[in-house]
């Protein structure tokens, strides 16, 4: 069973939408007092989750600055539209699943506009530079199995969205199936598949650098 | 590739991989988070107030050909033809 990824009626797909949050009580109290106009809520609430909302998007964007836009995109979407919210999802979920829709449209964006200034470029309209966006390795790639590293963040990010999503929540938020399953609106069967091919692609590319170590 | 190509330790490697991906994964916004967003809210609900119609690119275009057209002096209605200029001239006393 596949389940449509509305933002606020996922009632019909409640059987795969039950993430499971350890502070799922707190959320629903801090839901009903956003709800009431609450800007106290609205602190607790960006404090407590900005950290996952942005490595969330980071994890998909590789990009600070851009993981930090999107991330102040979330939040001001959850203020404004938090009155439709109607708790039947965690409240996790529905900032997960905003933080990666959020993160994909942002990286279509932005290849998109790369592809158009490729074009004009190539037609001779303006000659300002194309610069490639700046590298903004993490430290820890410096250091051993920097090419491997780099290697897997490269193939991740071609995987396609749902599986780059899936791998991603897994592996580096570490939810479980089951909340991969809720962000995604699908089953959890379906969350097992698009992991094993997400791995099944990385380890075919990453793996010939370890046989040959 | 067959299975049997795999060292047996590229298992541990793989896992030690993914490892380096779940520590490099605690990135942090920068300190301040909440203020800039409280900023981009005020901006977000508070917009420049400006006329819808402003913000469309084709009623932008007609008002400025409206202007040019009304706005304008006979000068270059004049100059292309001679009827209108003698329309325009004063009338002989």
């Amino acid at each position: 069973m596949t389940c449509a990824i509305p933002l606020f009626s996922i009632s019909e797909s409640s059987a795969c939408a039950e993430a499971v949050a350890p502070t799922i009580d707190a959320d629903a109290e801090l839901v009903a007092q956003l709800q009431r106009g609450s800007e106290a809520a609205f602190r607790t609430l960006v404090d407590r989750y900005q950290g996952r909302v942005y490595r969330t998007v980071y994890s998909l964007l590789r990009n600070p600055e851009e993981a930090e836009d999107v991330a102040q995109e979330v939040f001001v979407e959850v203020y404004q539209t938090i009155a439709r919210f109607r708790g039947d999802a965690a409240l996790s979920t529905w900032l997960y699943r905003l933080a990666t829709s959020r993160a994909l449209k942002n990286r279509r964006r932005a290849q998109a506009k790369k592809r158009f200034a490729y074009f004009t470029s190539l037609l001779g309209f303006g000659n300002e530079v194309l610069h490639e966006p700046p590298d903004h390795a993490h430290p820890l790639t410096l250091l051993e199995g920097r090419e491997q590293f780099e290697l897997l963040l490269a193939h991740i990010a071609r995987l396609p969205d749902q599986q780059q999503v899936a791998f991603t929540l897994r592996h580096e938020q570490e939810l479980s199936y089951e909340e991969i399953a809720a962000v995604l609106g699908t089953t959890v069967a379906a969350v097992e598949s698009l992991l094993f091919r997400a791995r099944q692609t990385l380890r075919k590319h990453v793996q010939p650098s370890f046989r040959h170590v | 590739m067959s299975e049997s190509d795999i060292r047996p330790d590229s298992d541990q490697e793989w896992e030690g991989l993914l490892g380096k991906l779940r520590t490099q994964s605690l990135a942090q916004p920068r300190p301040f988070f909440y203020t800039r967003v409280q900023a981009r809210l005020a901006t977000a609900t508070h917009p420049a107030w400006r006329p819808g119609w402003v913000r469309r690119p084709a009623y932008a275009l007609l008002l400025g050909a409206m202007v040019l057209l009304l706005g304008g002096d006979d000068t270059a209605l004049a100059a292309a033809g001679s009827a209108p200029v003698a329309a325009s001239a004063p009338a002989p006393r």
